[in-house]
């Protein structure tokens, strides 16, 4: 379990602040969501954290060690995108082992590790099968399990549940819990859903137009709204 | 519209079949003439090598293309795809025969390696092309991000993502640059001549057989051998595209 820190963290697209000034600490083993309307940054900090972009100012750490000029493979952060990005070529045996096998995994540590982690996100049975013969929840697991297979220090997540169908949303959410439970990995998860927000994340860190303008708790967020924008992210998502 | 664009397409193929239908042994004779068969030879298998390099080179420079950042990326891309599209072929065997021909430190004129460069630069731009394109996509896509996230190396990107994702895209590229080889002429006689079963290509012996009245006929004949040869090459490769997708 690792703390992350980013300090600082300032991103522009030319003329358009993506992020202006983000600090935020997340603390071993803890859920952290991001929430915030469409363009306020959130999957810009998920990609600077993850080292896909570089901040123009600012640091990222991760158990008080500067990241920054890290390539991605040797960050060690788990990542699972919105659509989940799972290799359509292979199947979910496959895309779960695929960090395993390019860290030299031996073949049956890989077949222990992916076997643990499938039973891990309740997918036994569905090995062989390839991403586009699976439900949109079957794939947001596929993605968690390959994300949590290389044993990250941190664990990326960019609205896990936004490609879910309704109907089985409660159990995917359910069993989201019930992994990061039990895996303890430290998570950054950008959600837009307040109602998902409230009952996943530890912590919620609400942003808006590149900064991060509160965060606390769930019973903190709605007991004490800091201002009119989180009260009507909180109220309308 | 469409109809009269397929009749226009179409109608050369079936004019050379109406032409050489009145004496289908004229075409045994092709196949049976040594010169014809040595310039099929030349012709088929220059082509697929001039493929199967295309395809070798253009994965990396694709790669390269996709992931650098460099100042004239634009101009080097233009130079690679369109402009040896546009190139005019005779002047590309030209520059070859001035460069690597005769009293150049290194000379291959008129051997079957300068068949092999000339149809090379002239075709593989098609083979670049398609996989250019393709990785682009996949970049788009992100998963050559998640590739690197879960540790994987450009050797994993690029052959256990890129390339597995690409395979119809590169047998496309293919196909199109054996296509394009197979009927380059120009750019091969002026650097590699037309020398009998060495680099006489199939078009060049059509061309000097169809210049006198006794041969014309034959021409004719071989052509439509080529002709068949072709189509069943390319739908070949438009099934094995299928079959993959």
């Amino acid at each position: 379990m690792s703390e992350l820190r980013a300090e600082n963290l300032s991103k522009s697209y030319g003329a358009t602040k993506a992020l202006d000034g983000v600090n935020l600490t997340v603390s071993p083993g803890e859920f952290l969501v991001v929430m915030g309307p469409s363009g306020c940054g959130k999957t810009t900090l998920l990609l600077t954290i993850l080292g896909v972009l570089r901040a123009d100012e600012g640091h990222v750490y991760i158990d008080g060690k500067d990241i920054d000029d890290l390539p991605i493979g040797e960050r060690n952060i788990g990542y699972a995108p919105q659509d989940f990005g799972l290799f359509p070529h292979l199947s979910t045996y496959d895309n779960v082992a695929f960090g395993l096998r390019v860290r030299g995994f031996g073949r049956s540590e890989v077949d222990a590790r992916v076997k643990a982690l499938l039973s891990l996100v309740g997918l036994e049975g569905l090995e062989q099968r390839k991403p586009s013969e699976l439900s949109g929840g079957q794939k947001q697991r596929v993605a968690l399990a390959r994300a949590l297979a290389i044993d990250p220090c941190l664990l990326l997540l960019d609205e896990p549940l936004s490609n879910v169908d309704e109907a089985t949303k409660a159990e995917v959410k359910a069993n989201l819990r019930e992994t990061m439970r039990r895996t303890g990995v430290t998570t950054v998860c950008v959600m837009h859903d307040p109602e998902d927000a409230l009952e996943l994340g530890d912590r919620i860190a609400v942003m808006y137009m590149g900064r991060v303008i509160q965060c606390g708790t769930p019973r903190e967020l709605v007991e004490n709204p800091g201002g009119e924008a989180v009260r009507r992210l909180l109220h309308h998502g | 519209m469409a109809g009269a664009f397929i009749l226009f397409m179409l109608i050369s193929l079936f004019y050379l079949y109406v032409a050489v239908g009145s004496s289908w042994s004229l075409v045994a004779r092709a196949l049976l003439n040594s010169r014809i068969l040595g310039a099929l030879w030349v012709s088929v298998s220059a082509a697929f090598i001039v493929g199967a390099l295309a395809i070798g080179v253009a994965i990396p420079t694709a790669y390269v293309l996709t992931y650098s950042e460099f100042r004239g990326k634009s101009l080097i891309e233009t130079l690679l795809i369109e402009f040896p599209q546009t190139f005019p072929p005779a002047t590309v065997g030209l520059v070859y025969l001035l460069m690597l021909g005769p009293g150049s430190p290194i000379n291959i004129a008129y051997t079957y390696p300068a068949v092999i460069v000339a149809k090379l630069y002239v075709s593989a731009p098609f083979a670049l092309s398609f996989t250019l394109r393709r990785f682009r996509e996949i970049h788009g896509m992100g998963l050559d991000i998640i590739a690197e996230s879960l540790g994987g190396k450009t050797r994993h990107v690029l052959l256990w993502v890129l390339i597995p994702l690409s395979t119809i895209d590169l047998l496309g590229g293919f196909s199109l640059t054996w296509a394009r080889a197979m009927g380059e002429v120009a750019a091969t006689l002026i650097f590699a001549g037309a020398i009998p079963w060495k680099t006489e290509i199939f078009p060049a012996v059509v061309y000097l057989t169809s210049q006198s009245e006794e041969t014309k006929s034959l021409a004719l004949a071989a052509s439509l051998i080529a002709a068949v040869l072709s189509i069943v090459a390319l739908m070949l490769f438009r099934w094995i595209v299928g079959r993959r997708r």
